[in-house]
């Protein structure tokens, strides 16, 4: 893929991914091109099964392909090792899971910091980063509270300013909202958006919801493994 | 160092697990502990009984006596080698003697005779010959041709205290040696074979016997402490290294007590070596179950880019921190324990004899070694087993941990 230009965050070439389940070849992706540029704000969205959170993992370097090749910010990290995509998923991509995935014993503000800490950004700019990105996420306050004492929508703010704080170039979100109720999806949502757009940070997201797919700019529809349709929104 | 502040929190998290697995480190730390200040108490207890009673921590010969003795292998009694050994420090007493060997007789009765000459005195600070005592009395201070003999003799002789016993043996200038002794007691050291042959007279009394002048055989020195033994040894042999001497420590003198010490002591060894496997069976099950449990952190650790080392390092953290926190209440505790069992010891309903002497009771030895060799008994085996779940969580795929919720 030479003709990869700056503005292309990720690029996917005929990606396949067969599972093996009990000796049986379960084919999850079945042959996916797709290229996702700089400042996106991206729904994948399909019935359960049609292979999200495969294709999700894979253009993550969570998990690796069985054929086909994955571009990330220019790298090809369908080959690379595992401490080398271990390094890259810290600077590169932010992650939201469904289950918020917080470090259970950190504070809201550690679990911030985390990623910083891994990276090996300074004490001071550290602080002011968290500082910031709490106010960001309207969870000014709660800093000092560990995941068990926050609600639910509080734990995925939390999340999101873990995902963003160490400036990674795409936040890759796993049905983020699938566990909150629907009015706080909705604030969620809508704070990513305004984020995306002020910060011009890439968002993709798999989702089955109905109101996230309205807040989309561009939705990729799968289907059994393939890419079934891909329009761009307002 | 956020791992550790990870693994530290980690470990008050899941409080249950994080007691048990210190209440097994605590357990094999203070069984380690006092078993081998039990083993070092015993020991040394043996070691001194039995030394005390006739070898002595040292015992220093002309060159060549101890291979193959001779009288005329013998120590000039003008040498300095007494001045060097009266100013060396941690020294508790020591004697000369002179031996030979001859025969007895009393009436029609004769009898083969090991001849022991002792300074009294010395003698019996060095190794509490007159407890051995058991008819009639010690040699007199001024003793003229006064003798005591081993029970088994008196018995081969038909002596009692009060007989005059004639001895023939040969002096050193070729001439044949005899005299009559008076026998002033009767001595039962414990071992039979010794006190078959056993005829002691005064050191002065048997120079003149044997034709030896001023000139002794043996030097037997009892040290204050015995872990200071090896040490006095060799003090002794680089200041004696210009004389023809030979200094030998009683692990040389009597080697196969020595041997037999150190394969008790291999029963310690194995009582450690069970600890360390309860530890790490006990301590490799717990830590696996909760790797297991949370292999979903471990994923998410990865895919935030933890590196793999990183979350081997958190698993080890953790058993450390809790191995580290046993060690610490364990010294205390098995400090104590150890304590009281030395100032307490235990008395056996059935004491036990080596080498003919009794031993009735037993005690502990509080030591350096029996607290950091638990430590480090405790703290390895607990980290090298962890090494295995370690490996397990560091290898989480992060994909697979997360879907399996
Ligand atoms: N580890 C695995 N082993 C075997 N099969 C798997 C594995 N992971 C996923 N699959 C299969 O791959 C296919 C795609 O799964 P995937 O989780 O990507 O779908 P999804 O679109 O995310 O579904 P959902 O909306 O329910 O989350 C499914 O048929 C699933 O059963
Ligand atoms: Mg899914």
């Amino acid at each position: 893929m030479e003709e990869n230009s700056n503005n292309d965050i990720i690029v996917t070439e005929n990606v396949k991914k067969v599972y093996s389940e009990n000796g049986v070849p379960v084919h999850a992706v079945k042959g996916i091109d797709l290229t996702i540029s700089s400042g996106e704000f991206t729904a994948i969205v399909g019935p359960s099964g049609s292979g999200k959170t495969t294709f999700l993992n894979i253009i993550s370097g969570l998990d690796d392909v069985t054929e086909g090749k994955v571009w990330l910010n220019g790298k090809l990290i369908s080959s690379m090792k595992s401490r080398e995509l271990s390094d890259f998923r810290r600077d590169n991509i932010g992650f939201i899971f469904q289950a918020y995935n917080l470090i259970p014993v950190l504070t809201a503000e550690e679990n911030i910091e985390y990623i910083m800490l891994l990276q090996g950004v300074p004490k001071e700019e550290r602080h002011e980063r968290v500082v910031k990105m709490l106010e960001e996420v309207g969870l000014k306050g709660m800093e000092n509270r560990i995941p068990t004492k926050l609600s639910g929508g509080q734990q995925q703010r939390v999340a999101i300013a873990r995902a963003m704080v160490s400036r990674p170039t795409i936040i890759l979100a796993d049905e983020p909202t699938a566990n909150l109720d629907s009015k706080t999806g909705a604030e969620l949502l809508d704070m990513m958006r305004h984020l995306n757009e002020r910060t011009g940070m890439t968002f993709v997201f798999s989702t089955h919801d109905n109101m996230v797919m309205e807040r989309a700019r561009r939705l990729i529809t799968l289907k059994d493994g393939q890419v079934e349709s891909d329009e761009m929104r307002n | 160092m956020v791992t550790l502040k990870i693994a530290f929190r980690n470990t008050l998290r899941q409080k249950r697990r994080t007691i048990l697995t210190a209440l097994t480190m605590l357990v094999g730390f203070i069984l380690a502990s006092v078993s081998i200040g039990w083993a070092g108490g015993t020991y040394s207890h043996v070691i001194d009984m039995f030394t005390r009673n006739r070898i002595g921590h040292i015992q220093i010969h002309a060159k060549g006596y101890m291979g193959k003795p001779s009288l005329h292998k013998s120590i000039s009694q003008d040498r300095p080698v007494f001045e060097k050994i009266k100013n060396q420090k941690g020294i508790e007493s020591w004697t000369s003697r002179v031996y030979s060997v001859g025969l007895a007789s009393l009436k029609e009765k004769t009898g083969g005779i090991q001849i022991t000459g002792i300074d009294v005195d010395k003698e019996v600070k060095t190794t509490n010959f007159d407890k051995k005592i058991t008819q009639g009395r010690n040699l007199s201070k001024d003793s003229y041709k006064e003798a005591l003999i081993g029970k088994g003799l008196s018995k081969i002789l038909l002596a009692d205290v009060g007989d005059d016993v004639i001895v023939i043996s040969q002096g050193a200038d070729g001439s044949i040696a005899n005299d009559i002794y008076t026998v002033v007691g009767i001595t039962d050291s414990g071992n039979e074979e010794a006190d078959r042959t056993g005829f002691y007279i005064d050191l002065s009394d048997a120079q003149n016997l044997l034709v030896l002048g001023k000139r002794i055989h043996e030097i037997v020195i009892v040290c204050t402490d015995l872990d200071k033994v090896k040490k006095i040894t060799n003090t002794l042999k680089s200041e004696l290294a210009e004389y023809d001497l030979e200094v030998s420590p009683w692990q040389e003198t009597a080697k196969s007590f020595y041997n037999a010490m150190q394969a008790d002591l291999q029963g310690m060894w194995l009582m450690i070596f069970v600890i360390v496997l309860i530890i790490a069976v006990q301590v490799l099950n717990s830590v696996l179950m909760s790797v297991l449990e949370r292999t979903r952190e471990y994923g998410v650790l990865k895919a935030v880019g933890t590196r793999p080392f990183q979350v081997f390092k958190l698993v080890i953290f953790e058993v450390s921190i809790i191995a580290v926190a046993s060690v610490l209440i364990g010294s205390l505790l098995s400090t104590f324990i150890n304590h009281l069992l030395s100032v307490y010891g235990i008395n056996l309903s059935e004491p036990f004899s080596y080498g003919g002497i009794e031993f009735n009771k037993l005690s502990s030895q509080v030591s350096a070694r029996s607290v950091y060799l638990p430590a480090i008994i405790v703290i390895l085996s607990s980290a090298g087993i962890s090494v295995i779940p370690a490996i397990r969580a560091a290898r989480t795929v992060a994909a697979k941990a997360m879907r399996s919720i």
